[in-house]
Order: structure tokens, then sequence, then C-alpha cells
């Protein structure tokens, strides 16, 4: 190297490359120093994305863990108006996809933002084909959606969930904060073609999916409540029906239908009268059905007993200017007839020598008047009045139950509690809660209210309905093989024109037990506005009949009449 | 020594590289099985729903009536036997010839409608 003398050209040469590494220099300090915290904010972005993930909503499950609500991922699509060419294009291929219109679609995909639904919660061959079309500016993501498999079957139990996951009625509402997964947001790290790579945090953990609900529903039980109660809310072309199993026992709920029935899986075009519970949510005058009620005040205060004579005033008396009448003439007949027989005079006089106070304290025992505090949203408390806004009437209508509010399932609970010997329990309809992988959360016990009569008491009434159904209003209640306890109730409705009874619109019910010496069931009918012959004895003790048959088939429950069987080879 | 120090930096720097390189390798993988999971996930979710809607007691007893032409039981047509053990011998299959079950009893006789 000795003897090398830099040129010119070396020099020139050497200066190039300094003001090329000066340059690079330059750059690596502006980027390195001067922008790194705004560049390494743009970093983050590209490479990671924050999605937020919610788990999974929790199952409804029957007694039996069949399968009643669920959810399952189903494909919704989206758009990105500001990267799309031809939005009319678009709309119009994704239309017979989407199966929605394309002027619809088109005025969506128009709109200045990044990011537009076009259609949510679709079924998975519609997320298919749209993932086959592969359309620019279009793309699909998973999301939750809640089905009800059975479609209107015990729908207005469960209720329903909206588009965002939320349950907004029935057991969906009521326990939202055990159905509801958790939500929470997870950061992924992305590759240059922005498919994820891994979360940041390998250890972080998918959202928790939401708790498991096990009904006290019996899936077989409701399926023949429903049926029997739909067919005669369409043969007798009622307004509507109701009917509730209970087990008396315990207070659990086995069946609660309401007809006509809506399918949760399509709620948005329905009002909300059509989802709205009236086991528990609509009061109505109970008609002869309170009798067994007021009969077990009576009997418990030593106002009468089942022999008591009684006289019917031949089916007509005035009581504060208003003339009462029977639809059977009854002189001297005991009280158990009275009952039997429906009399409302009987049922009237029997009230007026409880008197106000007890009559009201019984009534109050019996639950009617506040709610059951069943498990479910929208109960109603139903109306009972305090006894210093009574007329001088309304001992004797109160008696024959008139200006009175009952709800269903208040109704059906009272007389639950003379079928559990004189113990009037809580209704619930959820009997455990379980985690996503099965631990048992809760389990919900019976709860016992209060004792409303002494068992003695209750044993007294039961009889006196066992001949409702023997003798009485309530033939058409019987089972075969199976002694039923239980009262007929045929009340008029308040016509809204006249703010008098109606003489044309009724609701008729038939509330008892089944079998009355050892009751597996508590149920109520209840038929709202019947057509033609509108008795509570011909419209819902039928119905009583046939579920309570079918169900204690179902549960095996013996008869107590033995029957003979030939066997011939 | 120094080109046992050499080898053993770049075995190092080799050994870096390949770890990362095999971390990317295996966050795809973990990214593929999860996907293959959830997508396991979904078909079993469809195939529990589709289960729950076909074991329906309405739609069993829609296909019971109207395609198999079978019919619910009238009232008293179905009596509930009561073994209780003890009171009848064990008969083996092999014995029980095929006989024919009447009714003596119907109380849809008496039914009252």
């Amino acid at each position: 190297m000795a003897g090398f003398v830099p040129s010119g050209r070396h020099y020139i040469l050497l200066l190039l490359l300094l003001s090329g590494f000066g340059m690079v220099l330059f750059r690596l300090v502006t980027l390195q120093v001067w922008q790194a915290a705004e560049l390494s904010v743009k970093a983050d972005r590209q490479h990671r994305k924050t999605v937020s993930l919610e788990g999974a909503r929790g199952t409804i499950l029957d007694r039996h863990g069949k399968v009643l609500a669920m959810n399952v991922e189903v494909p919704s699509a989206f758009g990105v108006p500001t990267t799309l060419d031809s939005p009319t294009k678009t709309a119009r291929v994704l239309a017979p996809v989407l199966q929605v219109r394309s002027d619809e679609l088109e005025r969506k995909l128009r709109q200045a933002r990044s990011f537009v639904w076009l259609a949510r919660k679709l079924d998975p061959e519609q997320g298919r084909r749209l993932e086959r079309l592969s359309l620019d500016g279009v793309g699909v993501v998973m999301e939750g959606r809640r089905f009800y498999p059975k479609g209107p079957f015990l729908s207005h139990v469960l209720g329903f969930a909206g588009m965002d996951g939320e349950g907004l009625e029935g057991v969906e509402h009521r326990y939202e904060s055990y159905l509801r997964g958790e939500k929470r947001m997870m950061v992924l790290q992305r590759d240059a073609l922005g498919r994820s790579v891994f979360p940041t945090d390998l250890t972080e953990r998918n959202p928790t999916p939401g708790h498991n609900l096990t009904l006290t529903i019996d899936e077989v039980i409701q399926y023949i409540t429903e049926r029997e109660l739909e067919d005669a809310v369409t043969r007798t072309q009622a307004k509507s029906g109701t009917m509730i199993v209970l087990e008396p026992q315990t207070g659990a709920v086995l069946a609660m239908a309401v007809s006509p029935r809506f399918d949760p899986n399509v709620v948005s075009n329905l009002s909300p009268d059509r989802w709205r519970n009236k086991a528990l949510a609509d009061a109505y005058e109970p008609g002869s059905t309170l009798k067994a009620v007021v009969a077990a005040a009576a009997i418990e205060e030593h106002v009468v007993r089942p022999n008591t004579m009684v006289f019917g005033e031949h089916g007509r008396m005035t009581i504060a200017n208003t003339v009462i009448h029977d639809h059977e003439k009854l002189g001297w007949v005991s009280f158990s007839q009275v009952i039997q027989k429906s009399s409302n005079i009987g049922a009237a006089k029997t009230g007026m020598a409880l008197g106000e106070q007890r009559l009201h304290r019984y009534l109050q025992t019996f639950g009617f008047g506040q709610k059951t505090e069943i498990d479910l949203p929208g109960e109603g408390a139903g109306l009972v009045k305090r006894p210093k806004d009574w007329g001088r009437r309304s001992v004797a209508s109160i008696s024959m139950g008139q200006e009175i509010g009952v709800t269903p399932l208040q109704m059906v609970s009272a007389i639950a509690a003379l079928a559990n010997e004189g113990v009037l329990m809580k209704p619930y309809v959820v009997s455990e809660i379980r985690g996503p992988e099965g631990h048992l959360l809760k389990r919900v016990s019976p709860q016992v209210r209060r004792r409303v009569v002494s068992p003695e008491t209750a044993h007294t009434v039961t009889k006196i309905l066992e001949g409702v159904v023997t003798d009485g209003t309530g033939g058409k209640a019987a089972i075969p093989g199976f002694r039923v306890a239980g009262k007929t109730g045929t009340a008029q409705k308040i016509d809204p024109r006249t703010g008098s009874y109606s003489v044309s619109r009724f609701v008729t019910s038939f509330a008892g037990y089944v079998p009355a010496d050892n009751p597996r069931l508590a149920m109520i009918v209840v038929i709202d506005e019947p057509q033609g012959d509108a008795w509570g004895g011909t419209v819902a003790a039928p119905v009583f009949s046939r579920v309570g048959e079918q169900v204690l088939n179902y549960l095996g429950v013996g008869s107590h009449e033995p029957v003979t069987l030939a066997m011939a080879r | 020594m120094k080109i046992l120090a050499v080898l053993l930096g770049l075995c190092l720097v080799f050994v870096f590289v390949w770890e990362r390189v095999d971390m990317v390798r295996v966050g795809y993988q973990i990214e593929r099985l999860k996907r293959d999971k959830t997508t396991l996930e979904r078909q079993r979710d469809e195939l529990k729903v589709q289960f729950s809607t076909l074991s329906a007691s309405g739609r069993i007893a829609r296909v019971a009536t109207k395609e198999l032409g079978m019919s619910l039981p009238q009232q008293g047509q179905v009596i509930l036997v009561q073994f209780r053990p003890g009171s009848m011998q064990p008969v083996a299959v092999a014995d029980v010839s095929p006989v024919e079950v009447r009714v003596a009893k119907n109380d849809l006789l008496a039914r009252r409608y």
C-alpha cells in the first residue's frame, strides 16, 4: 500500500460513501430516536390486533338434561364501504345470499364508514355461500346466536335473548348474570398477511362461557300440558289459556303453559302481549275456585264443619240490595254440598260468618295480593283490597271469587298448600346452576313460605274437594282409578264498555290435585273467554283430567283401583 | 480457542434464530389447531341443536301419528302393571309363549263426559 496517493476520484468516492452512510445514519436516528414513539405505535397497530371476545351463553336444560336453549356460533356479514369500488354491484350480488333487499344493502354500503353490519346471525349455509363469493370489502365474522331447538315449546318460561345475546324475557332475563359468558379483550399478534400468530401472552385463557341452568320443568309433562291446553283453546275458540303443573311438596314447577305460544327464535315481529307470561303476570277473578280457600279458612277457624247445615235460600238471596243467584236451587244442604254444588249463597254466608278481618287474613296467608316470588320476571301481585276499602257486599263477593284479582300461579300455589297438608311452598323453575365444566354452583332447595292451615283442616278440605269431582260440578276432572280433589270456577268478566259483569264473556277454570290421598300433582287450568258451553266443569275440568291421567302414567304412579287382566293362551 | 469461541457464538446465534423460527411455527400450529377445535365445537353444537329438535316430544308425536299411523291411548286404556319384587317367580324368556292380553275392565265405558 506504500506509495498510494489518493487521487481526486478517490476523494469523490469517499465523499459519496460518507454521504451514503451519513444519510443512512440520519434516517436511522430519525426512525429510531426522533420518530421512535410514533412508529412504535404504528407497528403495534399493524402487528397486534385487539379483539373483543365473549364466552358462549349458558345452556338451559330440562330436569332430565334435555336441551331447551343453547348458543351456536353462526356467521354475520359486514362491509367495509370505504374500500368498495361499486356498492351497487356488490349489493346486487349479496342480496340473494343474505336475503336482504339490494337497495337496502346498497344504502348501507354507500355510508362513509369503515364498518357496517350487512346481516347478522345468518344460517351456517348462508355464511358458506358468502365465503365462496369472496367479495372485496365484504367479510364474515362468527357470532353466538341463541337457538331454541324446540321452537315455541316452553316459550313463555324460557323467554328469549336479544340480537346482542342479552336475556330479554323469562328465564333468559331473570338469570342473565349466570347465563352470560365472560366478556374480555384479547391481544393477538399478526403476521405480514394479517394472520393471527398467537396471543401475546400464551397463558392467556379464552373467555369463560356462561353457566348452565337446569329447570324443574319436565319436557314430557310440558309437552302434554301444552298439547292439551292448545287443543282446548282451539276447540272452544277461547281467547287464551293457561295451565300450571306443580309438585305440591316442593313447589317445583313441572309445566307452565300459555296458549297461544310464540317462537322465541323469531320474536322481532311480535307484540309484547304475545310473550307476556299470563300464568304469573295477569290477574283474573277466580270465581268459585276461591271457595276452596274460603272453606279451608272457615274450617280452620271452626266456623263450619263439613256436616254443618246451610240454607241455600232456594237459589236467590239479596245482600246489600244485590241479588245473588245459584245455578241450582238449594234448600238445606251440608257445608260439603255447598262447595260440591258451588253454591254462591252458601259461600257468601260462610264468608260473612268468618268476617272481614279473618277472611282478609286468610287470603293473605294463602298468598293472594302478594307475589309468590317465583324466579321468573314480570310477576303480578294480583289484587286484594284492604278491608277498609271493602263495600257492604264485598265479603259475600270475595267469598264467591269476585272483587279479587289472582294470578293462576297464586291460585295453584294456594291449592298446592292444601295438597301439602297445609304448607305453602315457594314455586320455582330453576333447580340447579352448573359451571361451564359441569361443576355444581348452586342447587335450589324447596322453600317453605308458611303454614296456612293445619294438616287436619287440609285433609278435611281434601275430602270436600274430592266430593266436587265425584258428586259435584267437577265430574269431568275425574281420572279413572285415581282420587281427584279440585274445584271448578266460572267467573264473569267485567265488560269494559258498561263497567259491569258481562253476560257472554267468562273465565273458566279448574284447580285441584291428584291423587288426593297422596298428591303428586297440583294443577290449574284457566281458559279465557271460551265460546259455547262456558263452564269450568265443562271446559277446564276435562283438560285437568286428560293431562292428569297422562302425566300420572308417565310418572309411573299406580292407580288405587286394582285392574283385572284376563290372559288367554 | 478463538475458533472455538467463534463457533460457539455462531451456534448460539443459530439456536436463538432457530428458537424464534420454531416459536412462530408452533404459534401457527396452535392457531390451526385452535381453528380446528372451534370448527369441531361448532359442528358439535349444531348437532346438539339438531338432536334436540329431532327428539322433541312434539315432533315424535307428529311422526308417530301422521307417518306411522299410531294414535294416543284413550282414557283408561293405559294400565300400569306394578311389579313387586318377590311376588312373582322370575321366568326365563324362552319359557314365555305369546299371550293375548285382554283388558277385562275398560274405564272408557265408565267415563263421564
